[in-house]
């Protein structure tokens, strides 16, 4: 054997440990601490309760949060990947002046820190008049999330022939027929991960929806926020336990479909 | 028909755009207007005062060093603590090894940012977990919480799976065949890193470098949540404006200077990532005469 097959040292799989430790444990603390019978965390634990589960669902500010926060995902995720699409399209399939250009000012939202995004929002719906509270989240995330999803289409399409559509055209199919009976199914992976991320970013973000929420509309991070400085219980361990099982869900569902590595390797 | 159909299709985004564009720059435009004293209301003339009052103010400059640094040390931890678990990610002969790791960082990825910032106040609290296995080895309690440190910790958890994802697409695409092939050489283990892994994984590096280094500038969950007020950045110190001096005017000025150094970082990065780029290729170019043919593994 040489001695080459295993392709790193010990030292190297202890620093990757390390490194993996230092990343899920909170997730892992959470969990434990949402079951916990005790509001202060203690070590091992003295037994199980769901009590802060009922507590969570039982708060009615945090029911109100809860179905705002799903409300805004729910809209923003498919306007996203319908404005993405095509933009895809655009940009991989046809040449046209700005195209680098467009590119830049669409992921741009990436960079620019969210408390300032989240502040020029405000004026902004303030001056038009909608105002702040569920529509003008609903915009910001829109803009918010369209790079997270326009950048797994874009990787997705770059591997997808273009002929098998050219062939379909000529067998007699129209343009949009071709597109969506050949080229769509297999944008898939694509599709996906950009409605994963859109959903998941529309939901958790914090720094920008900060500035548009009002006494009636609230979202989860803006809820768990206040309840972290008032109180001392783990109901907010809770909350984040049932984000955490969510996206633990849909990390299977895309195992089962388009499998992880296919995923990411479109981010 | 044909000229017009890429224009058609990116209409949607360019309202989008639009949009974003309308409100960032009459938010910038507010910048040069003054706030009213003790009114909710701001008006002319038009004016640069902000923007001196800004560069003028000692405590300013020291948010934005101190914003820069936090960036500059999230990003160094990041490639330290990240390239290895990288590597391991995209070298393993283990399928269980790659599935755990990718599990591990794509829930956390999805577990959000929330859910995070509170798990470090349960870790590094005074009554934390940290200090209380240090009170129960008969240890002093340790000031974990309200400092720069929490502030670091969080955001560098934040950025992991950023990075981690990004850096393993990069060190994916390089064949091993080429690590192999120096191997055969006689090349050391240390050779191979420093001479063909190293070289190759540099514009991944750089590109996942400034995701983290975007995250860490623009960090404002966790010094609000894991700072105790004491820890102030860029962001921290706009949303302060704003909420408790009701000076949009200053804020926008603000904004705007915190944007500036945001696009010069990036554009300093884009700089480095086309000069690596370039020497890849020049390597990759002359790599047939160095290194012999390998065969695919």
């Amino acid at each position: 054997m040489s001695n080459y097959t295993h392709p790193y040292t010990a030292g190297v799989s202890v620093a990757a440990g390390v490194a993996l430790f230092f990343t899920v444990a909170p997730v892992l603390l959470i969990l434990l601490y949402a079951f916990s019978p005790t509001s202060y965390l203690s070590f091992p634990p003295t037994g199980v309760t769901l009590k802060w589960f009922s507590n969570f669902f039982a708060n009615t500010r945090f029911q109100n949060a809860l179905w705002n926060s799903l409300g805004i995902a729910a809209i923003v995720t498919p306007i996203s990947l319908a404005i993405a699409l095509p933009t895809a399209v655009a940009i991989v399939r046809h040449e046209f002046t700005g195209k680098k250009l467009l590119l830049g000012a669409l992921l741009s939202p990436l960079l620019i820190p969210g408390v300032i995004t989240g502040i020029a929002f405000l004026s902004f719906a303030v001056s038009v008049g909608i105002g702040t509270g569920f529509r003008a989240i609903v915009l910001a995330m829109i803009c918010f999330t369209l790079p997270f999803s326009l950048r797994p289409l874009v990787a997705n399409l770059h591997g997808v022939d273009h002929d098998l559509e050219k062939a379909a055209r000529n067998l007699g199919a129209g343009p949009i027929e071709a597109f969506f009976r050949v080229t769509l199914p297999q944008l898939k992976p694509g599709l996906i991960a950009g409605a994963v991320f859109a959903f998941v970013e529309a939901i958790d973000n914090f720094a920008i929806t900060a500035f548009l929420t009002d006494v009636k509309t609230s979202t989860l991070p803006i809820e768990a926020f206040g309840y972290i400085r008032d109180f001392d219980d783990p109901t907010v361990a809770a909350m984040a336990s049932v984000l955490i099982a969510l996206s633990v869900v849909l990390v299977f569902l895309i195992e089962r479909v388009v499998g992880l590595d296919r995923f990411l390797a479109n981010r | 028909m044909k000229r017009a159909t890429p224009f058609l299709l990116i209409t949607p985004a360019l309202l989008v755009l639009g949009l974003f564009a309308v409100s960032l720059f009459s938010f910038i435009g507010i910048s040069f207007l003054k706030q009213d004293p003790g009114g909710a209301s701001f008006g002319g003339p038009l004016s640069l005062d902000n923007y001196a009052k800004a560069i003028g103010s000692e405590y300013v400059r020291h948010v934005a060093f101190q914003t820069f640094m936090l960036a500059v040390k999230v990003t160094a931890l990041a490639i330290l603590l990240g390239f290895p678990l990288a590597y391991v990610l995209a070298r393993s002969p283990s399928p269980l090894v790659r599935n755990t790791i990718l599990f591990g960082l794509v829930a956390t990825f999805l577990s959000g940012g929330v859910t995070r910032a509170y798990a470090w106040m349960l870790i590094l609290g005074n009554k934390g977990v940290v200090n209380s296995i240090l009170s129960g080895l008969g240890l002093p309690a340790l000031p974990l919480i309200n400092n720069e440190f929490a502030v670091i910790v969080s955001v560098l958890n934040f950025a992991m799976p950023f990075f981690v994802l990004t850096l393993f697409g990069t060190l994916q695409a390089i064949p091993v065949s080429l690590e192999h092939a120096a191997r055969n050489l006689g090349a050391s283990r240390t050779r191979v890193f420093l001479e063909v892994t190293w070289p190759l994984a540099l514009p991944g590096l750089v590109a996942a470098s400034s995701l983290v280094f975007a995250i860490g500038l623009a960090a404002f969950l966790f010094p609000e949540l894991l700072g105790g007020g004491k820890v102030h950045v860029s962001a921290t110190s706009i949303y302060q404006k704003i909420q408790t001096d009701y000076d949009l005017p200053s804020a926008a000025a603000l904004s705007v200077l915190f944007l500036a150094l945001t696009f010069a970082v990036f554009a300093f990065f884009g700089l480095v990532q086309r000069s690596f780029a370039r020497r890849v290729q020049k390597r990759q170019q002359a790599a047939p005469e160095r290194l012999p043919q390998a065969q695919p593994a």
